[in-house]
């Protein structure tokens, strides 16, 4: 019998109340994409996990920078997005970008703070013209 | 050295986070997942609003979209631009306004697409205000019923079927009937009879060729400059027709939020429930009858309500509406056609039989009606045109049985005669609106029956004498009959005047 189809939202509730509760429901969600034909929906799904985490206090961002960050700014910067998202739980994935110049890129679920040299230069680019 | 690094780069980020404005900094951002036909669905930005406009980056700079599906699990928006430098995986932004247009007098004798971006060729246009392209029809409280003509200058309509301000009467027909001619004469009238009333034409999807020569025709009439031309060509995105009709309301509502009248022409509304059904069909929105999607009446009452005549307190400005319909072999019981017709207050029929005939402006007596415009018909016209659309409905159809006999009684002969001097009369040749006292002073010498002697195929050439002899002779009359204030009966000395006038003129026409 085939399964029902679901959002990817609630999908995405479902493994966040999962993965929160301390069960890994990734066999699960990896059988159900499969038998529903929506593999190729599997990053939107991942992205969708983040989002429901981070409505659940726990944040996964991406912090990109233009060298090595050092402990000191990976605190800070986990420290800022405590107190601006609320967040109690937060887990940094950070990557080194030369193309950024300097500064650093902070990408959470659904919103992006970009304070890299890159993004000021392409902003002043865009004004001037 | 590598100790140097990290001490900058730490003082680097601390400076950083310092400077941040954090709430004007952080932004909601999507990425495109799939993109084609003009339509991108987007991943993400689940504040994204209605009808909100959507950055998207590409190679060539920021390409704006307007959300218009918003989904669960994505939203679908429709690209203002065009699609070929959008790729998937591109970053998207909400610009944080839903669609406006550059709005304001600054418009005026310019023609611009449907974003307020010239597309004559001239300067760029800088307004002092901006004007919402979805904005909600004013309330019942806010309106007045419909009192002031709006004269087209075309006899046929101002005497059968008057249009008053703030109206919306639709012009239906096949495809090469005249329907663009009668609205353009509506425009030039507005020129030569100096009504002050504002032109506003939507070219919806039509050849540029034609939007040129009508460009340079209103140039010619001296019109231009109090018309704004809104154009898409066939080529536009479907975005774009779909966004014409709502840009150029919101330009109309100005002049009519600001104690003036104007006219809009919608040309046509067909091609816009095509553009809209492309769009929706392409968003995967369920189809419907002829697969146009089921809000496709919405699409066109949303924008027809706002065309309104203002109250007194509303400083009791006017948006006239002129939709145009093309039908397909004279159907009118058609999707799109009904959905207008009963939108609208009245319509005007073109059919193509009578223009085949060399009946022009081929406007249908049966068919069509205008249902609020008699109480805003001038008075000295209503007095000579009141039996005029039954006497015209009466000869078409004895007309047609006049083919299968030949013994007629006198009276049938004789309606039979008048309604042919009458079908003579109301013939107009494009590009020449009739003022008032054209048009009282020609109705009233057929309704006389001062013509009666004229040979048929003479009726437009006696027509023409009796107006030259009018103006030449007595031409402080005829002005004070343009006014329209006038109720014309027998007994008035301009009433007369004209009686007598014909007859004199008559007889050099007479078979």
């Amino acid at each position: 019998m085939a399964s029902i189809r679901l959002s990817r939202r609630k999908i995405a509730a479902y493994i966040a109340d999962e993965l929160i509760a301390g069960r890994n429901a990734t066999r699960q969600l990896a059988a159900y994409l499969v038998e529903t034909k929506r593999t190729r929906e599997v990053i939107l799904v991942v992205r969708d996990i983040e989002s429901a985490l981070a409505e659940r206090g726990v944040l996964v961002a991406d912090v990109a920078a233009s060298r090595d960050l050092t402990p000191e700014a990976k605190q800070t910067i986990a420290d800022f997005l405590r107190q601006t998202t609320g967040a109690q739980d937060v887990h940094m994935r950070p990557h080194v970008d030369s193309d950024l110049l300097g500064g650093v890129r902070i990408d959470t679920p659904g919103q992006r703070l970009d304070q890299t040299v890159r993004h000021r230069l392409n902003q002043l680019t865009a004004s001037k013209i | 050295m590598a100790e140097l690094q990290i001490a900058d780069l730490s003082k680097e980020l601390k400076d950083a986070i310092q400077a941040l404005d954090v709430s004007g900094d952080i932004e909601s951002v999507g990425i495109v997942t799939r993109v084609g036909d003009g339509v991108v669905w987007v991943y993400g930005l689940r504040d994204a609003g209605y009808s909100e406009v959507l950055q998207i980056e590409s190679d060539e700079g920021i390409v704006e979209a307007f959300a218009l599906n918003l989904n669960e699990d994505e939203i679908g928006a429709v690209l203002l631009g065009s699609d070929e430098s959008v790729i998937a995986g591109a970053k998207v932004t909400l610009k944080g306004t839903v669609l406006d247009v550059p709005i304001g007098p600054e418009l005026l004798g310019r023609v611009v697409d449907p974003l307020g971006n010239p597309l004559d060729g001239g300067p760029a246009i800088t307004t002092k205000q901006r004007g919402l392209v979805e904005r909600e029809a004013i309330g019942v409280l806010g309106r007045k019923p419909v009192h002031e003509p709006m004269m087209t200058g075309v006899m046929a309509i101002d005497g059968m079927f008057p249009i008053g301000r703030g109206q919306r009467e639709l012009i239906i027909g096949d495809r090469q009937t005249g329907k663009t001619a009668i609205a353009i004469d509506t425009m030039i009238n507005q020129g030569r009879q100096k009504t002050g009333v504002v032109n506003i034409y939507v070219a919806i999807g039509q050849k540029l060729s034609k939007i040129a020569r009508l460009v340079e025709r209103l140039k010619e009439e001296g019109v231009m400059d109090q018309t704004i031309i809104v154009a898409t060509g066939p080529s536009d995105p479907a975005s774009l027709l779909y966004l014409a009709p709502y840009a150029a309301t919101a330009m109309g509502e100005y002049f009519r939020d600001n104690k003036e009248h104007a006219l809009i022409i919608y040309d046509d509304l067909t091609k816009h429930a095509v553009a809209y059904r492309q769009m929706s069909l392409l968003l995967r929105r369920p189809p419907g009858r002829e697969a146009f999607p089921g809000d496709v009446f919405y699409l066109h009452s949303r924008l027809l309500e706002r065309s309104a005549k203002l109250s007194d307190k509303l400083g009791a400005g006017s948006l006239t509406a002129l939709p145009i319909i093309e039908t397909q072999a004279g159907d009118i019981s058609a999707y799109i056609p009904t959905n207008v017709i009963s939108i609208t207050d009245g319509q005007i029929f073109m059919e193509a039989d009578l223009f085949n005939q060399g009946i022009r402006p081929a406007i249908s007596a049966g068919l069509s009606v205008s249902r609020v415009g008699g109480a805003a018909q001038t008075k000295a016209v209503k007095s000579v045109g009141g039996g005029l659309k039954l006497g015209l409905s009466q000869f078409r159809e004895l007309a047609s049985f006049a083919q299968f006999g030949s013994d007629l009684d006198e009276a049938t002969k004789h309606q039979i005669e008048r309604g042919q001097r009458l079908t003579e009369l109301l013939k107009q040749q494009q590009y020449t609106p009739m003022g008032v006292w054209e048009q009282v002073a020609s109705i009233w010498a057929v309704n006389t029956g001062s013509f009666d002697k004229v040979a048929v195929s003479k009726i437009g050439e006696a027509k023409t004498a009796l107006l030259t002899r009018l103006w030449t002779d007595n031409k402080k009359d005829m002005q004070e009959l343009n006014k329209g204030d006038l109720k014309v009966t027998p007994e008035e000395k301009v009433a007369k005047l004209i009686e007598k006038t014909a007859k004199a003129v008559a007889k050099g026409f007479e078979e």
